[in-house]
């Protein structure tokens, strides 16, 4: 499902080089849930931006779902993203739609018949436990409904690779643990997921195979 | 699909505010201005295709030939190319219309010791002899005549009037460019303040793997409904000022151009107004969408 082969990426700050990513690789099985452990800065994000192709190597292979990533055209860029559910710290909720928008907007801009959407649109929202919030606009929802939007629209599409990016870093422990409660669900229904956070003891009860990452070098696989 | 992106382009113009009516208005001026030209243009082009057909050569012969020979002459010069019809005028003739002409005054023709008019060949050329060129040759032809003597009447006055017409198209054009390109800076600003405004939708509309097309065509589309808006306002202020303003000038027009009728833009000329405005604003739309992504 996705494969690393020694990457590298090095940001150029003037004439500083700053490796964010150093040598990395590992790999993730199809069905596999891995938790990218960091602190703040170790370069999670830079290393899930890669995957999704927001950024490109420095050095190094990046295969995703079998593909180069590095390789890929626009078109092909926007093909894999579609097979690709991507949740932030920050939901990205667009403020001036309601739930029911927000999801709904990422199935009717990838095409999803117009029949369709209602019925998909309330299947994740059902899956997230929001469906009665549906008319609620991102303003009105607490920290913790947002996020829960966000991974609905994340699943509305029935990705194969769920790619959450410290969803529950904003979020107190009540309202994390029902996320992480979603995500299991979202894992148990058959895709494969990469969950990045800087909270070790979240990472531990997650218990699932953790890839432990700092200062930009992968230090630990277990699990 | 389409619905729904046109329903984004529409929302996208809700969120330009002001500087999507300055855009509005600008095409608006642009192509109203070049209307209002074009509208002159075609009035002018028809009286100077009125102007045409009256046109009349006028070859004055050297002596007045016998009815054979004139007849013969006139089917010589019927034959020429650029010739449309040929009317031989003997001297008595040209001294019975100057008669008509001088009305009460006719006594005056009959004081002279005898009739000084020449006889004349009336030459109405064919629409290519009535050109400039045209009437040139046709007038060195009539020149090379043994016959003739003096060749009145021509072409340069019209063809003047129909270079003014030219000009005046060419400085309706140059108005309506600048004016233009000031409305694809208008259009294009109006689109790149949406494009900020919808910078989160369109980051998500990538990350979830939109095609580019859908990304960016409802940027497209809000430039080409503010051309078409403003199109359609030129239009309305053209009809407008045309029947505000033409049944006072038509007189006027009728005296000193002879045509009888002032015109409006023909369905044609308004459609194309309206492409005009549209693709103007599609242009603006164009050139706002930025880079595409890496």
């Amino acid at each position: 499902m996705i494969e690393l082969h020694r990457v590298w990426k090095i940001y150029s700050v003037g004439p500083v080089k700053v490796p964010a990513l150093s040598d990395v690789s590992f790999r993730v099985g199809k069905g596999e849930f891995v938790t990218l452990c960091g602190p703040s800065g170790a370069g999670k994000t830079t290393l899930l931006r890669l995957l999704y192709r927001d950024d490109v190597p420095t050095e190094g292979e990046v295969e995703v779902l079998h593909q180069d990533v590095g390789s890929l055209t626009r078109v092909e860029v926007a093909a894999l993203r579609r097979s690709i559910g991507i949740v932030f710290q920050d939901s990205k909720l667009l403020p001036g739609r309601t739930v029911y928008e927000n999801v709904a907007f990422v199935l009717r801009v990838l095409g999803t018949p117009r029949r369709e959407i209602t019925g998909r649109v309330f299947d994740a929202l059902r899956a997230v436990g929001l469906s009665a919030r549906a008319q609620a606009y991102p303003a009105q929802l607490s920290a913790g409904e947002a996020q829960r939007a966000a991974l609905a629209r994340a699943i509305a599409r029935k990705p194969l690779l769920l790619i959450a990016d410290e969803p529950t870093g904003n979020l107190d422990e009540g309202m994390a643990a029902e996320v992480i409660e979603i995500v299991r669900d979202i894992w148990a229904g058959g895709a494969t997921v990469l969950f990045a956070t800087h909270q070790a003891t979240l990472a531990a009860t997650l218990k699932q195979r953790t890839l432990t990452i700092h200062s930009g070098r992968l230090v630990k696989d277990e699990g | 699909m389409f619905g729904f992106l046109l329903g984004e382009a529409l929302r996208d113009l809700r969120r330009a505010g002001r500087v999507a009516i300055s855009a509005i208005l600008l095409i608006t001026l642009s192509l109203a201005a070049l209307g209002a030209f074009w509208l002159l243009s075609s009035n002018m082009s028809e009286a100077v295709t009125q102007f045409r057909e009256r046109v009349k050569l006028v070859v004055y012969l050297r002596r007045e030939p016998g009815t054979a020979e004139a007849s013969a002459l006139v089917d010589r010069v019927r034959t020429m190319p650029g010739v449309g019809a040929v009317r031989y005028v003997g001297k008595a003739e040209a001294l019975g219309t100057l008669r008509q002409v001088l009305g009460k005054d006719a006594a005056v023709a009959d004081t002279l010791p005898q009739n000084p008019l020449p006889a004349s060949l009336e030459i109405t050329p064919t629409a290519e002899g009535a050109t400039l060129e045209g009437a040139r040759a046709l007038v060195t032809r009539l020149t090379a005549l043994p016959e003739t003597d003096e060749i009145g009447g021509g072409v340069e006055w019209m063809e003047r009037f129909a270079q003014g017409q030219r000009l005046l198209w060419l400085f309706a054009l140059g108005v309506g460019a600048v004016l233009a390109v000031a409305a694809i800076l208008t259009v294009t600003t109006a689109t790149t303040l949406v494009l900020h405004a919808r910078r989160d939708e369109m980051e998500i509309m990538r990350l979830v793997g939109a095609p580019e097309h859908v990304v960016r065509l409802p940027l497209l589309l809000q430039g080409m409904m503010q051309g078409l808006l403003g199109a359609m306002l030129a239009i309305w202020v053209l009809v407008a000022c045309y029947a505000l303003i033409g049944p006072r000038i038509e007189p006027l027009v009728s005296e000193t151009l002879g045509v009888a009728r002032l015109t409006f833009l023909r369905p044609h000329n308004v459609i194309s107004l309206m492409l005009a405005g549209t693709l103007l604003g599609g242009v603006g739309g164009w050139l706002a969408r930025g880079r595409p992504e890496a």
